[in-house]
């Protein structure tokens, strides 16, 4: 043995002993104990948030929102005016609003064949296409082009097989069949029938209409309409979190109402904010005792061997040649127990996320980077108070 | 090194001292290097407090203490370890050793604290020859106060020094025993060609003193 690793054995020694081995792993496990309590605090509030704001935990349809006054039979006038879709635009929680505008002449719909015979009045409604969930290159209508394309609510075909269809003896369709049949449209325009081709190119779950292309709508209402522009009575609004509890109560106010299923979360989501706002707090709480089992930690393992540094210093070593011996002893296991207890919070969030998939609720399988951050900002903060605690204790 | 003190008096014994006279308290007297030193002191005279304050263990005094014109409390820190590391070894009478650690670990610290001033078989000839070979690797907490003070006397001549303070180092050893302590002490001191400073109670002519005060 040289004399570096000769000295450095017998430090050892004399500073195990002063502190004992009891305390050692008591302070030891007194530290493991506030460093997972601070990483679960951190990973958890990261789980939270992206429980509550990841993508993959919304349902994209739930994003678009269609809404109108609540029509009570009080009032004849039920569309909403310019300000009030200026207003909607204006709130925080509110992506994007898109009117609804609908057809101000009179439209109806027949079966080219014989073999399968309808016939109905109908009415059509548009929306800007970025309000959409059916994408199709079909979509499209071209000036003076007489074939339409449009797109019919999911329900409407549902309420056809399950409904209509057995009832009267009909065949039940395949949403491929109803979409390669052609329906003659026909609109009437001063008494005189102008026919055109529909084709139905896709199914809406989030728009309870006939739409037709935009375009087609605006050209047809400018020469098929007697009437002037009206106000539209539905907007489509885009959010990102219908569950919001603040959009519900903005909607509420102003006398409007939407599909409940989609809000109906907001009540859920405030107790959630809640008990979050309360983790959070509880987090903070977690936080400061950690720290405080730090110091003592530090200040208990070096106070209970100032006996033997001060005799150390004594017969000769250097505050110096301690200090960085301190150090080296007190480092490592530091690490280590940062180390330990980040592996311990990447196996809790590993399992917890495989428990919650089974829930279908989505978290990362990974920590968060803010944990990963905080525990080497801790490591930062025990070198620190290790560092200026042995000073202190070696200065004195 | 020369050691040279001005009108030092510890403040605790201060009162008493201006009662009586007294070679080194209160008084300037320096003690040149290579001198080997006999420092009589009846008890309560302030003996351990003059080795303590010689060594820096202790501030509370007036006056000053010079080590080669340098004002001792102005040696701080690493300065203060280099000069105890090279300069300065002491035997104290409390003897001061590591309970936990064995007699050879705790003579074996001192020897690697510094650049090593002789090999690890030095401890071997050396315990050989204050007979304490059986005890080395025994704890040094459950040694006597005999072994313990050879350990002691051991571990103070394992680094370089030139000077060595001694505060009753025989106190608990008999006279065969002291006798080889003496006789080891004699020859490390000449080998460094080191001074010494040994206070005790009584007088004594174990050594070839060079000069001889009154505390």
């Amino acid at each position: 043995m040289n004399q570096k690793h000769t000295l450095d054995y017998l430090l050892k020694k004399i500073i195990r002993s002063g502190i004992g081995k009891t305390r050692y792993i008591m302070a030891a496990t007194g530290l493991t104990i506030a460093m997972l309590l601070i990483l679960c605090a951190v990973q958890i509030q990261f789980d939270y948030y992206e429980l509550l704001n990841g993508k993959n935990n919304r349902d994209s349809i739930a994003n678009f929102l269609v809404v109108n006054k609540i029509i009570n039979g009080n009032s004849r006038d039920n569309t909403i005016s310019k300000e009030s879709i200026e207003d909607l635009k204006k709130q925080p929680f509110i992506d994007e609003v898109g009117q609804l505008t609908s057809s101000r002449f009179k439209v109806s719909a027949q079966s080219p064949s014989d073999n399968f015979p309808f016939y109905t009045e109908l009415f059509f409604e548009s929306v800007p296409e970025q309000f959409l969930d059916v994408k199709s290159d079909k979509w499209k209508w071209e000036t003076g082009s007489t074939d339409i394309p449009l797109i019919i609510p999911n329900q409407f075909l549902d309420m056809y097989n399950f409904g209509f269809a057995p009832s009267q003896g009909l065949p039940q369709l395949t949403q491929s069949l109803v979409m390669a049949l052609p329906v003659v449209i026909n609109v009437t325009f001063q008494g005189v029938p102008i026919r055109f081709i529909g084709h139905v190119v896709g199914f809406s779950d989030r728009i309870s209409s006939v739409l037709v292309p935009d375009n087609f709508l605006k050209m047809a209402n400018r020469q098929f309409s007697g009437s002037p522009e009206s106000q539209p009575s539905r907007v489509v609004i885009s959010t990102k979190d219908p569950g919001n509890p603040l959009l519900v109560k903005y909607l509420q106010d102003k006398g409007f109402t939407t599909d409940a299923d989609k809000t109906r979360f907001s009540k859920y989501r405030k107790i959630v904010n809640t008990i979050v706002g309360a983790s959070s707090a509880t987090g903070v709480v977690m936080l400061l005792f950690a720290l405080l089992v730090f110091s003592l930690f530090i200040q208990l393992t070096i106070a209970s061997t100032s006996k033997e540094i001060s005799l150390l210093i004594t017969i000769g070593a250097a505050p110096r040649q301690l200090q960085a011996f301190l150090m080296k002893q007190f480092l490592p296991l530091n690490i280590i127990i940062i180390l330990g207890s980040l592996v311990i919070v990447v196996l809790g969030q590993f399992f917890l996320e495989s428990f919650l998939r089974n829930q279908n609720m989505f978290i990362s399988q990974w920590l968060s980077p803010y944990t990963i951050a905080t525990a080497f900002m801790i490591l930062l903060v025990l070198w620190l108070v290790n560092y200026f605690t042995i000073k202190k204790y070696i200065g004195s | 090194m020369e050691i040279k003190l001005q009108g030092l008096i510890p403040i605790p014994l201060g009162g008493k001292l201006l009662t009586r006279t007294s070679d080194i308290w209160n008084t300037t007297v320096s003690f040149a290097s290579q001198n080997w030193i006999k420092v009589l002191a009846p008890s309560g005279s302030g003996k351990t407090t003059l080795i303590n304050t010689l060594y820096k263990l202790r501030h509370d005094y007036n006056g000053t203490v010079q080590l080669d014109n340098k004002d001792l409390k102005t040696i701080n820190g690493d300065e203060l370890a280099t000069l105890r590391q090279q300069k300065v070894s002491i035997i104290f009478q409390d003897l001061r050793l590591f309970e936990n650690l064995t007699a050879r670990e705790n003579i074996e610290l001192k020897r690697v604290l510094q650049k090593p001033y002789y090999e690890t078989t030095m401890i071997d000839e050396m315990a050989n020859r204050l007979g304490i070979t059986n005890i080395l690797h025994q704890q040094a907490g459950i040694c006597s106060y005999g072994e313990q003070q050879r350990i002691a006397i051991i571990r103070s001549l394992v680094q370089p020094f030139e000077w060595l303070l001694m505060d009753e180092p025989f106190s608990h050893l008999d006279n065969a025993n002291r006798d080889k302590a003496v006789s080891l002490i004699q020859e490390e001191c000449s080998k460094r060609k080191a001074g010494f400073i040994l206070t005790d109670l009584d007088e004594d002519n174990l050594f070839d003193y060079n000069s001889t005060y009154r505390l």
